[in-house]
Formats: C-alpha cells, structure tokens, sequence
C-alpha cells in the first residue's frame, strides 16, 4: 500500500508540473500584458519600463523559476492588474466560490438524486420522461442562458430576488441554480443508469424473493449500492463547480475565483492566471488522489493491477 | 393703543434681529447614496495617480479620488484645478504655478507647494521618460508657488502636465504617502478629491464617502458605491430593478431597453475615442490604397450616420477628422458625404471599375459588427474585405510593429491635445502611424521647437489640412456611449466635461 500511495503521489507531483509549465508558456503566448497595461499610444520606452518594473522583461526560464520558487512557498507574484499578491486574491475570493459550489452542489444532488431514482424506478413512465426533459434542458441550455432568463423572471419582472451580487441567502439562490443546471442533469442521468443496474441485480432480485418491503430494497439495498459511482462524481464535480464557474460569477457579478480567472485572462495578468489555474488542479488532483487512494484501500485488488 | 402698537413694533424688532442676528443658512449637507453598476473591474493600481498607464479607464475612480494642478472639466479641457493659475517665462524654459489656497487632503492636511513637487518627483507612470527628460528641476518659492525649470523649450509641457495624458499633475499628499509608502497608499489612498475611500473589496464594489472640506463644494451626495458588474445584461437588470442609480455603457440592444424604460434616461458620454479606417499600404506604389481616388472613394462609400446608429443608438458624431474637435489646436473637418454613386465612380477613374480585393479588415477589439458593417459598405463599390478578429494583445502588439496589413479599424482614446494624436498617428515616427510624408515631417518638426503658440496653431493645423487633402485616411465617428440612468439622478454628472467617458465631476451628481 505504502509504495502504490508514493508511485500516486509522485504522479501528482509529475501532473502539477506539467501543468505548471502549461499554463506557464500558454499565456505568455496571448501576447505582452505590457500592450494592455500602457495606453495605446504608448512610446515603446513606456512599455518597457513596464516590462522591467513587473520583470517580464527577464527570460522565460528566468520567470518560469521564479514564479515556481514563489509558488513553494507560497508567493504566487504580484497581480499585473491589481498590484496585490495573487495569492492574496485567491484566498480572497475562494470562500465565495466555495458557498456558492457547495449549494450548487446541494441542488444537483437533492434533484438529481431524486428524479434520477424516480426515473429508475418507473422507468419509460411518467417520471422517465420529466428526468430526461431535465437530463436534456440541464446538459442542453448554456449556463450564462439559464443565468440571464432567471435574472429576468426573478429579479426584473417578479422582484423576488436581487440581481447579483453576494450578501445574503437571497443573492446565492439564482447563481446556485444557474451553476448546478449541468451538473443536476449529470448526476441526475447516472443514479438512474447505475440504479437500472442495480435494481437488475442478483442480489436485489433475492432481497425481494426473501420479501423485504419495495422500499426497504430501493432505500438499504439498490440505493445505496447505486449510490458509489454518484459520489465519486459529485466528488470530482464540486471541484469543477469551485474552478470552472466563470461564466455563472460573471453574469451574476460574484466575486469567486472564476471571475478572477475572467479577469486575469482578459488583462494578461499572469500571475493571477497561474495562480488559479494551478492552484485548481492542485484541487483537482488532490481530489483524484484521494479517489485512488481510498480505493485501493477499500478494494486491494486495484493496487494490485495498477 | 399706543403701549400695543409700542409692544407689536418691539416684536417685530425683536424678530427681525433674530433672523439678522441668526448664522447663515449652511449649504445642504451630502445625503443619499448613489450606486452605479461598472463594465470594468476597478483596480487599486488606479488608487494611485503616480502609477497613471496613460489610459482613459484610471480616471473612472480619480476623479473622485483625487485633483490635479489642471484637469478636464465643464468649463475646458485645461481648467485651473490645485493651480488657480500659471505662466510661462518667455524663454518657455519656466513654468510657474500659483497654487489654490484652502485645500485639504482627506486626512486634513493642507495642500503645499511640497506635495506638488513630491507628486511630480515620484510620478512613475505614462510619459515619466519623457517629463524626466524635459524638465531639470522643480523649485518651490513659497508654499504656494512652485516652479518647473525645463532644460530646454518645451511647447508640450502643459499638454502633458495639464492633461490627464499623464498623472503627473494629480497631486497626492507627500506626508501620509512618506509614512504609509506605495503599498500602503493603494491599500488606503488619501487625495483632495471630493470624495475619499471609505472601504474597498477587490474586483467587487468600492465604497466612498464625501470629503466636505473639499475646496471646489461640498459633494451633493453622502455616499457612492461603485459595483464591477462585466456583464451589460445584468448592468440593465439592476438599473431596471432600482439596485442601482447608474449603469455605465449600456450599448445597442439594452440601450434601447433603456429607452424604452419610462423610469430610465439614456444619457451619451464621451467622444475622446475617435475611429477611422487605417490604410496600412498606401505606401506601397503596387497596392490600390497608394491611390489616392480609391481612399476618396472608400471615405464616400461609408455611411457614418448609420453606423453611429447602429452602434452608438445615434450619439457618436461623424467625423472627417481623426483628431476630437473638442481637443486644443485640432481642425474641426465635416465628414465626407456618403455617396456611393461617386465612390464607384471614383473607383472607375482609379483604374478599379470591377473592385479589388483589399484582404482583411482588422478592427480593434470588440469592434467587430462596426468592422463588419464597413466591410459591406466597401464591398457596395467592389472593395472585397474579411473581418479578421484579432486577441486584443495580439492586435496592439501587431499595430504598435505595423504588422496588421489590409486595412484597420483604428481608434485612439488618449487625452491630450492636436500634438500628441499628431505624434502618435500621423508623423512618420507615430507608434501606429504609416504616413510617411514628408511635409508632415518637416512641419511637425518645424512645431515642435516653434515658442509662440499662435504660429505653433498655424503650423499644426497645416498639418492636419494635409491629412485631409490626401485623404490619408477615413475617419468614421467620435465615439460616445449610452449610458442608463435612474430617473432618481437630478444630476448624473455623465457628459458634463466633454469627451470623458465617466461621471465627472462627482462633486455635481446629485438624487433628486
């Protein structure tokens, strides 16, 4: 166990820094944020003493062992745009797109769990057909869509509830319903699959031959059995939900690492760029990680195989 | 009788040196808040005016922040601010500035002749190498008189220290800056604008209160939140629900929406940000663009109204210019009438009466539709063009090395005046300029050491007549933007100085 939890781990740490060095070269390549911080009509020694003064002016190398030095410790540079550390940013704006993740997550789980299970349950009726009306309309209508139309509906015409923003329960309601729509629909669609296989099971079929009650089979026995590949998931999903959620803290103006991303990347701020993106797939792979982990704990069979 | 017409007259006497005798009325106290939903995320960088890039956006903030020697304001471009005023020594060597008495920083220390030398000395931002190069020293004879020693004559000076084309002239308060240091100035900024930071969440919201000392008037409003709210949709929705008073840039589609809104004005501002079509081969004796017919026929072809129309809902001005009419020393030029029939014409007589294919049209980022809506004008008289939508850094960096090709949709949004729009595009030395044209050469150089500012007007306006006699290029609009307004604003402050994009000044906005 001991040497499959060091070969994940150094795994990992090959992962973070191919990815380091990705996002390194990938946004020196949109262009010189020197072009975007100076006026237009910028005399080329004004841009360059941009240049030397945020030390784009040294080598990549240069940079790119700086920036990996800082990120050991902790220092991610200083924002091109901000003139804050990133990193100061980051943790600024993470707890906001944690509460917002975390009931998205809420709504995905609670409606899909749900209808998913229902669906299963009475499977090509009724049910089935309201989940994959939602499967559909979920994995279908863009987030940024989904997001204006509430906006419009609840905010301008039935004023129930405000525009964006973040404060009270009131603001996380929409964004939360916006964010979780793709994900509602995911989760939705595999506890219906992964309860159909369930349910079809051996060991379900004895359940009812023994003649325990409907209920008690789908809550003790399909449900919860259904329910491993649903978490791994929702697992994997909430890290995408804190990272990826650009568009929905964009359109509702919520000040999460996503709208952050928005930010650095349209003002080439490479420092906040590389903060973010690394420091998520830190997350991400940390999640992966401890996914692999467990699992091999709980079946020894994949240290084996792996 | 007597005794009560007595009694009656000593209360009227009484009362009446009441009222004399009582304090005059204070001016109204600043109340109510004012919350406007931003397009753009607000950075602590623009807290600071030392650090100015030399763009248009820091001024959305330091305005309300802060003050300059001379600003921008309704009354002129160049409006004694700090300064109550200045002279030039003959030799245009010496620049002295008598500076306004009673002006108190934020914190309440009082503006001097040391913060306005500290300020300059400290400037590091848009234009330092330039301002450092010209100016020896700056001397101050007495707390309120300070003066710039230049080494040599330098006719620019004010135009760069005058103008918001640098922040070389917004003066910040030399004391608390020694005791908190830069970091901690954009943390807490203190400044002699009417209003002062009150609290501030990165890339979220600003919070500002009025500064009543301020030495111009008290602000009419107690309170100001600025929101950064990118997405224009929802900038309509919370002016729409009342969340906010303000939304700035509320263009196309959601300005009609505003229009439509009896609870809402649409109100224009700006117009310092001019777009014209840029040749960029009419240099070249084998590309059609060397001609000048066919430049004259692509000016004739475009229908500038319609296109401000389409863009702008009307407000953007056309213009046959690509220098503001409202900047110093600029040529006011008419459009050229939209005529297709003599474009075509004009292209037959060039020797293209079947068109040619004039490759990409590359406008600046998010310029696109406007881009797109020219292509099919010139397409109308034969001339074959395909937007090329470029990354906005991608694009600066290719039209700063002259790389772009085809033809651009240009546009600058500096401040400054008919020199710096000149340097910057028509002389052959220009950032993005591709004329190379000798006249213009030699008269701008012949301005450039040229004292005496009438003969200096002369020599500048030669200038741009040449442009427009060659047809160098094909100015479109002075663009303006609609904004959304509240009908709760008595006074928005939007449009008041002219050409600026924002509200200015904040001290005039107030709630009815």
């Amino acid at each position: 166990m001991t040497r499959f939890v060091l070969k994940r781990c150094l795994y990992a740490l090959g992962s973070l820094f191919i990815l380091s060095v990705t996002i390194f070269l990938l946004i020196r390549l949109t262009g010189d944020p020197a072009t975007l911080l100076a006026a237009p009509e910028a005399k080329e020694a004004d841009l360059q003493a941009i240049r030397v003064q945020l030390g784009l002016d040294r080598s990549w190398a240069v940079q790119y062992v700086h920036f990996v030095g800082g990120a050991l410790r902790g220092d991610f540079g200083t924002s091109l745009y901000y003139r804050v550390p990133a990193g100061t940013l980051y943790w600024q704006r993470l707890p906001a797109s944690l509460q917002l993740a975390a009931v998205a997550m809420a709504i995905s789980l609670l409606v899909g769990l749900s209808v998913g299970i229902l669906a299963a349950v009475h499977v090509g009726r009724w049910w089935d057909s309201v989940g994959k009306l939602i499967a559909l309309l979920g994995l279908s209508m863009p987030s940024f869509w989904l997001g204006l139309l509430l906006i419009y509906v609840f905010a301008v015409s039935l004023h129930w509830l405000p525009t964006s923003g973040r404060g009270t329960a009131a603001h996380l309601v929409m964004p939360a319903i916006a964010l979780s729509g793709y994900f509602t629909a995911a989760h939705m669609r595999l506890t219906r699959s992964s309860m159909l296989d369930v349910l079809g099971s051996e060991y379900v079929k004895l359940a009812r031959l023994k003649g325990v009650p409907e209920t008690w089979v789908l809550v003790k026995h399909a449900f919860k059995n259904a329910l491993i590949p649903v978490v791994t998931l929702a697992g994997i999903n909430l890290v995408l939900m804190i990272n990826v959620a650009v568009v929905v803290e964009t359109v509702f103006a919520w000040p999460g690492i996503g709208r952050l991303l928005y930010e650095g990347i349209e003002f080439r701020d490479f420092p906040v760029v590389q903060t973010v993106v690394l420091l998520g797939g830190v997350m991400v792979i940390a999640a992966n990680l401890t996914v692999d982990i467990l699992y091999a704990w709980i079946d020894p069979r994949i240290r084996v195989e792996r | 009788m007597r005794a009560n017409r007595r009694s009656r007259l000593g209360c009227l006497v009484l009362v009446l040196s009441l009222v004399l005798l009582a304090p005059a009325p204070s001016p109204a106290a600043p109340q109510g808040t004012v919350t406007y939903a931003v397009h753009i995320t607000i950075a602590p960088a623009w807290f600071d005016p030392g650090d100015n890039p030399g763009q248009i956006t820091p001024f959305i903030i330091q305005y309300a922040l802060h003050d300059a020697m001379i600003k921008p304001m309704p009354a002129g471009m160049m409006t004694p601010s700090l300064a109550e005023s200045w002279t030039a020594s003959k030799d245009g060597r010496v620049y002295e500035f008598v500076l306004r008495k009673g002006v108190i920083f934020h914190n309440g220390d009082p503006m001097t002749a040391e913060d306005v030398k500290f300020s300059f000395e400290r400037y590091k931002g848009a234009g330092v190498k330039l301002l450092k190069e010209k100016v020896e020293a700056v001397t101050i004879v007495d707390p309120h008189r300070v003066r710039f020693h230049l080494k040599e004559a330098w006719p620019d000076f004010m135009g760069f220290y005058g103008s918001p084309a640098t922040g070389a002239g917004w003066i910040v308060p030399k004391k608390y800056l020694e005791k908190v240091g830069d970091d901690g100035f954009k943390r807490a900024p203190v400044g002699a604008g009417p209003f002062k930071l009150a609290s501030m969440t990165p890339g979220v919201e600003i919070v500002l209160e009025a500064h009543e000392k301020y030495w111009r008037k008290a602000p009419k409003v107690k309170q100001i939140v600025l929101k950064s709210v990118p997405e224009g949709s929802t900038r309509l929705a919370m002016l729409k629900r009342g969340e906010v008073q303000i939304a700035y840039k509320t263009d196309g589609p959601l300005g009609e929406e505003v229009r439509k809104d009896p609870k809402l004005d649409l109100v224009f501002s700006g117009g310092i940000g001019v777009f014209w079509l840029q040749f960029e081969e009419l240099n070249d004796p084998k590309s059609p663009w060397h001609n000048r017919k066919v430049r004259l026929a692509a000016n004739h072809a475009i229908d500038r109204k319609a296109l401000s129309e389409a863009e702008t809902l009307g407000a953007s001005p056309p213009t046959g210019s690509i220098i503001p009419r409202e900047f110093e020393w600029a040529l006011p030029v008419d459009p050229v009438a939209y005529d297709p029939k003599k474009a075509k014409q004009l292209m037959v007589e060039a020797g293209y009466p079947n068109g040619f294919d004039a490759g990409f049209i590359t406008p600046i980022p998010p310029y696109y539709s406007l881009a797109e809506a020219i292509g099919g004008y010139l397409g109308a008289i034969g001339i074959k063009t395909k937007v090329r939508k470029m990354e906005r850094a991608v694009m600066f960096d290719k039209r700063r090395k002259k790389e772009l090709g085809g033809i651009c949709l240009c546009g600058n949004g500096g401040f400054g005046n008919a020199v710096t729009r000149i340097d910057a595009d028509m002389w052959s030395g220009g950032v993005h300029s591709v004329l190379k044209d000798a006249e213009i050469d030699k008269l701008f150089d012949e301005q450039g050491r040229e004292a005496d500012p009438k003969k200096r007007e002369v020599l500048l306006k030669r200038i741009q007549q040449r442009v427009v006699d060659q047809t160098y290029f094909a100015p479109i609009f002075q663009l303006q933007w609609p904004n959304g307004v509240s009908k709760a604003m008595k006074v928005s402050g939007m449009g008041l100085i002219p050409t600026f994009y924002y509200t200015g000044p904040f001290e005039e906005i107030e709630l009815r």
